[in-house]
């Protein structure tokens, strides 16, 4: 892989202004990358033309026709139309917690946005489906036009905004996609620390992938939860429930870390015998380089992704 | 309890420190909301437990130590029973006095005494303090000098690990009287004398006091426990046995109970190093009680190792007794012939010769030397290398068979021979004359002599055999007629038709008639002349007046006579040597003699230290055992010298430990010092036993914290 874009700090990106802003930052910064990157050039299939409209973009213009027509006329490609994609996040409250930084919700909040913004700049339909409390159902349809992304992106940043309430799992957002996706085949993101009982989100995901859903998985967890860099008499206190903890954190370190590795090469193993492509990102890390990783990684699985388009 | 400084008392409330801490630490911990609690949950659930207790524990351990600086400050003190003696802290001059004999090594519940006595020593010197000039004098006879008085208090401690039980007797006045000596070169004004020891009554002699008046103060450490049996083997001798055959030897052990209990302890008897003979003995308490053994050394080693011992007890070293048993020479016997005949049959020693050496054999353990009545002429008692005389010393046993009567100068050089413990048999016969025998013989004799009769004078040669007298009573518990019954037909059977009888009784010590005839008349009559013994046969020794020679009882009859008559020769390997005395070795002319003690110790003799002595001294007997010995002859070839081995015993008097009157204990001198032992309470200081504890608690927090 050729050199990464200068990195963007994830903590003076969060002081930008609106969400629309920060994503379309993001995503420049990861397709400037993008250009000296190997995947450089994927083609997409040519579907019909249609006439010129001022707004469409002139390198589509099919210069040919226009010499026999005298007409403008542009080309249009099937995948623009075709592709749903829908960005899950998660927005309980045990991704509020930020050790430093960002929190998770803000941070997979803002992957998630610029991955939008991505995915209406080519035209393709995205939507919007959050989880945490249960009282609240946020879902934004998926749709392709561009005032449309700055609908989902206003409730997006209502979503990190408030900051993470709840304790509903990401399975259930997950069940709800399964249904509006009506057995098309979609491209699923989602950003989720994962903690839940009973590994109900792995096991949601796994379902989805039976149902030959393309699935993404941006595992966000802050550093403080992988380093557990805490000293001192410290009282933990739960961010979803009561539970309380007045412990010396020296004592339980190790016991905390064994755990937490058991945890993550879990969900790696699960998601990859599934099928899914999975990414433990950390909240200090360059969310430009996040999406990158993303895109790379959706380009190694294009002819899968191709194939998918054609199946419809 | 009390304490010396009550107001530092108040420090206590120091203990509500840490529990302020504490509380206040709960309360100002770090809040943080972690989104991963249920990791942390999961691990409180093994560790939360384990987490609180050592909470528990680290505010119960700070809580205390904190109290515990208040209460080491207020110096407490509590009061109990003194146990020990009341050691005086401070400049003084003192000797620690320690039982170190053989008889240290009793054991109390698994433990020797010596180690309670090193332990209870140490701790006098501890409380004795820096300042103390201090000594170790040990009590054991002979032990080395003693250390001076110091202050090192440190190699005194390395000297008291290092004591272990000698094998000697204790010596105590002795030692006391050397711990005086070093005292008196003090100068301090406090000069105490402790005896640590059993203060057996042996080791202490009143009418020898270590002290006058102006002596030390003496402390005695009482270490003794209630009470102390001990069992012992006192002495061990062995003697030839003949009656159990040539190589027949008895041992007498002498085994003392010296506790306040009768008891029965086993005995066994090892020779070469295999138990060949055990039996029980009864002991009345403070009783002591012999165990005789009858055995036959081994074949094919004229002396042998053996030893006797007991069950062991709480001092065992006491239960084993050593001895060296060694065959003597063979019975050498000198037989007079009174009546010498040119045919061999007739002759008067023919059977007695034959009974005496059966087949002529070496082992028959008897050495027969025959002589004519006129070759007794020239008999000398001590006649050594003088041409043509006759050494009575070469001989145990003289055996006048039918010999007439003797000149009175002969009759008084075999008497002085007999009397200086020779044996004797004489045999009357055709040519004895009672009234010659009666003028001179009479000191060699038991009992004086008559004519003889002659049952058979008159009779037929059918009635021959009816009239004839016959053995029918003897002593059969006697050595000479122990190989036979009461009633052996080899000895009744036999037939004697003419008898001598005898006089009136002489004055001769212990005599006895060990056998009689049918008619009552004495057959064998036997007496103690000096350290000897003689012998009278009122028959012949030959079939001249009766047929007991061809007779089966005749051979053990005769051997059984001449070898209890050489009984007085056969003392030996009396075990004479104790721990600590000096054993003399004869060189031999050996260029190197080598002594080996049972501790694979040696000691070599070379050089200026053997050339040109007759004998040299082994001092080194420190252990009981067998001492070996082996030498280097001009010729420069070494080999074990057998007849050298000689056997060290414990000295038995340090196994009687019954302890010594108050009377047999030196007065308390006037050395400053405190009075002996007593009961009365006495004032503990809690306060460095708080210290220890308190640093043991500061190093369980550090531990604690540390987790």
């Amino acid at each position: 892989m050729t050199s990464l874009p200068q990195r963007i700090d994830p903590a003076q990106l969060a002081r930008l202004g609106s969400l629309p802003i920060k994503a379309r930052v993001i995503v420049e910064g990861a397709l400037s990358g993008l250009h000296r990157a190997s995947v450089h050039g994927a083609s997409v299939e040519f579907a019909e033309h249609k006439e010129y409209s001022p707004g469409d973009e002139l390198r589509h213009v099919d210069w040919k026709a226009y010499a026999k027509l005298d007409r403008y006329y542009v080309k249009q490609f099937e995948q623009e139309s075709q592709l749903t994609v829908y960005l899950v996040l998660d927005a309980s409250a045990s991704m509020a917690f930020a050790g430093g930084g960002l929190s998770k919700i803000e941070y997979g909040g803002l992957c998630l946005a610029a991955l939008a913004y991505l995915v209406t700049q080519q035209q393709d339909k995205v939507g919007l489906v959050t989880c945490g409390d249960k009282r609240i159902e946020t879902v934004v349809p998926p749709r392709a036009r561009t005032s449309h992304l700055h609908d989902l992106l206003s409730v997006l940043d209502g979503v990190i905004a408030k900051g993470g309430t709840g304790d509903e799992s990401p399975a259930a957002a997950l069940g709800r996609i399964a249904e509006l996706s009506r057995r098309r085949r979609s491209l699923i993101v989602l950003a989720s620390d994962l903690f839940d009982d009973d590994d109900a989100t792995l096991k949601a995901i796994t379902q989805l992938r039976a149902q030959r859903h393309d699935i993404s998985v941006l595992h966000v967890l802050d550093p403080h939860e992988r380093s557990f860099p805490y000293d001192g008499l410290t009282r933990f206190e739960s961010l979803e429930n009561d539970h309380k903890m007045l412990v010396n954190p020296a004592a339980v370190r190790r016991e905390y870390l064994e755990r937490m590795e058991k945890f993550l090469t879990r969900c790696r193993t699960t998601l990859a015998t599934a099928g899914v492509d999975y990414h433990l990102v950390s909240t200090d890390r360059g969310l430009e380089l996040t999406l990158l990783d993303l895109l790379v990684a959706r380009s190694r699985l294009s002819p899968k992704y191709a194939r998918a388009r054609r199946t419809g | 309890m009390g304490f010396l400084a009550p107001l530092m008392l108040v420090g206590v409330a120091a203990l509500g420190v840490p529990i302020a801490i504490h509380l206040i630490g709960r309360r100002h911990a770090k809040l943080v909301k972690f989104a991963a609690l249920d990791f942390l949950l999961a691990t409180k659930r093994r560790t939360a437990r384990r987490f609180q207790l050592r909470e528990r524990v680290l505010l119960a351990v700070r809580a205390i130590a904190c109290a515990a600086v208040a209460i080491a400050l207020a110096k407490p003190y509590t009061s109990c029973a003194r146990k020990g003696p009341e050691v005086t802290r401070g400049p003084q001059a003192a000797v620690l006095v320690i039982d170190d004999s053989f008889a240290a090594g009793y054991q109390i519940d698994g433990v020797p005494w010596m180690k309670r006595a090193t332990d209870e020593a140490r701790r006098i010197l501890t409380q004795l303090g820096p300042e103390a000039e201090v000594a170790i004098v040990r009590s054991a006879e002979g032990s080395d000098h003693p250390t001076e008085l110091t202050r090192d208090h440190l190699r005194l401690r390395d000297h008291l690990l290092a004591l272990e039980p000698s094998a000697r007797p204790a010596d105590t006045t002795r030692a006391l009287a050397r711990a005086a000596q070093l005292l008196a070169a003090s100068s301090h004004l406090r000069k105490t004398v402790y005896l640590v020891s059993l203060a057996a009554k042996t080791g202490l002699r009143a009418e020898d006091p270590p002290w006058g008046k102006d002596g030390p103060s003496l402390v005695i450490v009482d270490t003794r426990p209630p009470a102390m049996p001990n069992l012992a083997i006192t002495s061990l001798r062995v003697d030839a046995e003949p009656g159990t055959g040539s190589r027949g030897v008895a041992f007498e052990a002498e085994i003392a109970n010296f506790g306040d209990a009768k008891t029965s302890v086993e005995v066994s008897l090892t020779i070469a190093d295999r138990v060949v003979a055990r039996g029980m003995v009864d002991l009345p308490a403070h009783e002591h009680r012999t165990k005789r053994f009858l055995a036959a050394l081994p074949a094919g080693s004229r002396a042998s190792d053996a030893w006797v011992s007991l069950t062991p007890d709480a001092l065992p070293v006491d239960d084993r007794r050593w001895i060296r048993a060694s065959l003597r020479d063979q019975v050498r016997v000198l037989l007079v012939d009174g009546d010498p005949r040119t045919v061999r049959h007739d002759d008067e020693l023919f059977y007695l010769e034959a009974a005496l050496r059966p087949g002529d054999r070496e082992d028959s353990g008897t050495q027969v030397r025959s002589i004519t009545a006129e070759e007794l002429a020239g008999i000398e008692p001590r006649a050594r290398g003088k041409a043509g005389a006759l050494d009575l010393e070469e001989f145990d046993v003289v055996v006048l068979a039918n010999v007439a009567a003797l000149p009175v100068e002969r009759v008084n050089v075999l008497a002085t021979w007999v009397r200086a413990g020779g044996g004797i048999l004489v045999a009357p016969g055709d040519r004895v004359d009672s009234a010659d025998y009666d003028r001179t013989m009479l000191p060699l004799l038991p009992q004086s002599l008559r004519d003889p009769i002659d049952t058979t004078w008159g009779a037929t040669a059918d009635d021959r055999d009816s009239r004839a007298l016959r053995l029918v009573k003897w002593e059969s518990d006697h050595p000479i007629f122990a190989p036979f019954s009461k009633t052996a037909p080899e000895l009744a059977d036999a037939k004697f038709y003419k008898i001598s009888l005898l006089g009136p009784t002489t004055d001769t010590a212990d005599r006895k008639v060990l056998a009689r005839f049918t008619n009552g008349a004495a057959a064998l009559v036997e007496a103690s002349i000096g350290t000897g013994r003689s012998l009278l046969f009122t028959s012949t020794i030959d079939r001249d007046w009766n047929d007991l020679p061809i007779h089966p009882g005749f051979l053990p009859l005769v051997q059984q006579a001449v070898r209890h008559l050489a009984r007085k020769h056969a003392s030996f390997g009396v075990a004479d040597h104790v721990v600590g005395s000096s054993v003399s070795l004869p060189t031999s002319d050996l260029k190197k003699l080598e002594v080996r003690g049972p501790d694979n110790t040696s000691a070599t003799f070379e050089g200026d230290r053997i050339e040109g002595r007759a004998n040299v001294r082994f001092t080194r007997t420190d252990h009981a055992g067998i001492f070996r010995v082996a030498g280097t002859d001009q010729a420069g070839t070494t080999r074990d010298r057998e007849e050298l081995t000689f056997v060290v015993n414990l000295d038995p008097r340090g196994s009687d430990l019954t302890p010594a009157p108050p009377s047999a204990l030196p007065a308390s001198g006037t050395g400053g010092g405190s009075s002996p032992v007593d009961n009365a309470s006495r004032r503990v200081e809690l306060w460095h036993s708080l210290a220890a504890a308190l640093l043991l608690l500061l190093l369980a927090e550090g531990i604690l914290v540390q987790r």
